[in-house]
């Protein structure tokens, strides 16, 4: 079972939160404004492998939190990420 | 075990810091279910450093006051998480696929669901109607 | 290998060829289904199939193998019509039983929202030649005695769109028959062999990498399932499809007959018999993009507890097994075939939950493109070009999604 950290509320079974998708985050090759536009709505790096994403802990406290997860064997490998540049 | 009453409360919705030195009129028990939003259950009146606050009557929970002999023999093995060591302390998360949330004393546990779910918890949970 | 695969087929399995005219990548149904039309519509038989595992151990050998064209925007319903009778074609066509099985589908409606979705929906279809009606309780019952219209006191069954021609058949043996017949004219299936890259002569694709040597194309198409953005990306392809998993369980078999296929898109959970009596009980797939295909007991919790609102006489079964698949989704939610914008370069993909019932269509027609040069017109409105044209093809409701 996937056990999510929410900052508020502690450790929690993923079944409490709501998956809000992958961040979206066009390939720096995509230098076109348009096109990066474009692929930020669009398209989905759909990782296998460290996937960073968004999770709603809807049974809790109603907060985002950002995890990173291997979505080839399905394990969070970093809690809590923050997305605030240092 | 007393049958659920319905809470009166106010929803606040502020600054981090605003919310840790604010003051509320009456006997209060204040639930913080985010760092910048709480739950202020008996207040009528908020008084906050922060302007843009928004400060809202809440009255969809209803509350259980468990002794905690009931809390320990009813409600806490459905529990599937850690609940917090320190007293008073809040619990909120799925309890029997419900969200529920805990006010944990030294002596009484508020169990607490939204009015829309009191059927449902007396279903899963065997407390009083 | 079991019994069917003795008596079934009679294949001869190749070395890899330094060459091909075709390079079809995923040896499932869609990559099979496209080898055998393009070597019995259009005479191209220099094609290899090239798959990682053995035939149909992807998702055409973990899917729910139900057929039906009860969708909700005319585009679709047109394709998937046309699939439903390629599959009433292909044991006469193939000389293979499939073990197809018209059953008749009841989707259920539970709101007055879903009530009107469902009406539009029969109007749609019925507009394109689909038979699908609207039914009330009475007939839901008349049609499945099992069911408890009640739902459990939770989920009353206000009425319900019924799609006549829906059917299943045996999903192996879809792939078996694909596979035979593409064989017997000469096309080459290698199974064990890995794609792990393409190869390229400037922009162009020219072939495939594999762990068993570099092979030419004049053609590649990716009908892989769940690794389609990686194999997309060698091309330098984006593509707008997330990989979810896919999860369903059998349990032991029921002694009565069970006739339709009963599907909710409220409680996102279907069930079927099989044709060994077991039900067959699917779900939405999970939230969370994954590429792992573990089962989960939360899924079997979940979907028990909702079926047996349903249909009480599913709690006295017991589950036999669960699986995963990995399932493609666009982000329309409609599947995407056609040219990539890389010459030499095509692509059958976001096939999330909808792509056994589309095997045969989609082949036939990706078989047409790659032989003619040019997308069918029944396929056109699928190109990947769409996403970027703002014409995408949103029909999240005919998935049994949310």
């Amino acid at each position: 079972m996937l056990i999510v950290f929410c900052p508020n509320c502690g450790p929690r079974p993923v079944e409490e939160f709501r998956f809000g998708g992958e961040l979206p985050s066009p390939p720096e090759s995509i230098t076109d404004p348009a096109e990066r536009d474009f692929d930020q709505v669009w398209m989905f790096n759909n990782v296998a492998g460290i996937h960073t994403e968004r999770w709603y802990h809807d049974a809790g406290c109603h907060r985002w939190t950002t995890v990173r997860r291997d979505t080839r064997v399905d394990r969070i490998v970093e809690q809590h990420v923050s997305l605030r540049p240092d | 075990m007393r049958a659920p009453e319905r809470l009166w409360a106010l929803r606040v919705v502020s600054t981090p810091e605003a919310l840790d030195h604010a003051h509320y009129e009456g006997d209060v028990i204040v639930l913080r279910i985010a760092n910048d939003e709480a739950i202020a259950i008996g207040a009528v009146h908020a008084e906050l450093t922060d302007e843009h606050a928004i400060v809202e009557v809440e009255s969809t929970f209803v509350g259980w006051d468990l002794s905690l002999a009931e809390f320990d023999e009813i409600v806490h093995r459905h529990v599937e998480w850690p609940l917090p060591a320190e007293r008073p302390a809040l619990a909120q998360g799925l309890v029997a696929g419900l969200p529920l949330k805990f006010w944990i004393d030294h002596d009484r546990v508020l169990m607490i669901s939204s009015n829309g779910l009191v059927h449902e918890v007396v279903d899963r949970l065997g407390v009083p109607a | 290998m079991n019994e069917f695969v003795e008596t079934l087929l009679s294949l001869t399995w190749h070395e890899p060829r330094s060459s091909y005219d075709v390079v079809i990548i995923g040896g499932g149904g869609h990559g099979l289904a496209t080898a055998y039309y393009l070597a019995t519509r259009h005479g191209i038989t220099n094609v290899a199939v090239v798959e990682a595992d053995y035939i149909g151990s992807g998702n055409s050998g973990r899917n729910t193998t139900i057929i039906r064209s009860n969708y909700g925007i005319p585009e679709s319903i047109r394709f998937y019509r046309h699939s439903q009778v390629l599959y009433d074609r292909l044991e006469d066509e193939t000389g293979c039983w499939i073990m197809h099985a018209t059953k008749g589908l009841i989707w259920l409606a539970h709101t007055e929202s879903a009530m009107r979705a469902e009406r539009a929906r029969c109007q749609l279809n019925n507009a394109m030649g689909v038979e699908t009606v609207l039914v009330d309780p009475v007939e839901i019952k008349r049609l499945c005695p099992q069911i408890d219209l009640s739902g459990g006191g939770r989920y009353p069954v206000l009425g319900a769109s019924y799609h006549v021609p829906a059917s299943t058949a045996r999903h192996d043996r879809v792939v078996w028959a694909y596979a035979q017949g593409a064989m017997e004219r000469g096309v080459h299936v290698l199974q064990q062999t890995t794609v792990t890259g393409l190869l390229r002569d400037g922009d162009r694709v020219v072939g495939v990498r594999t762990n068993r040597g570099d092979i030419a194309a004049g053609t590649v198409m990716s009908a892989v399932g769940g690794d389609v953005t990686t194999i997309a990306s060698y091309a330098g392809v984006r593509l707008p499809v997330r990989t979810h998993p896919l999860q369903a369980f059998v349990t032991n078999g029921y002694s009565q007959g069970f006739g339709p296929i009963v599907s909710d898109t409220e409680l996102l959970c279907y069930i079927s018999q099989t044709a060994r009596g077991q039900m067959l009980i699917g779900h939405e797939y999970d939230r969370e993009q994954s590429y792992s295909r573990q089962s989960s007991f939360q899924f079997l919790q979940a979907n028990a507890v909702k079926m047996s609102y349903l249909l009480p006489f599913v709690r006295n079964l017991r589950i036999l097994r669960q699986w995963t698949g990995r399932c493609d989704v666009s982000a329309d939610f409609s599947p995407i075939m056609g040219f990539t914008g890389v010459d030499g370069f095509v692509i059958t993909t976001g096939w999330g939950t909808w792509g056994f019932k589309a095997i045969p269509a989609g082949g036939e027609q990706m078989a047409e493109l790659i032989a003619t040069g040019r997308t069918p017109e029944m396929i056109a409105p699928f190109a990947l070009d769409r996403f970027a044209a703002d014409h995408s093809m949103a029909d999240q409701g005919s998935t049994g999604t949310r």
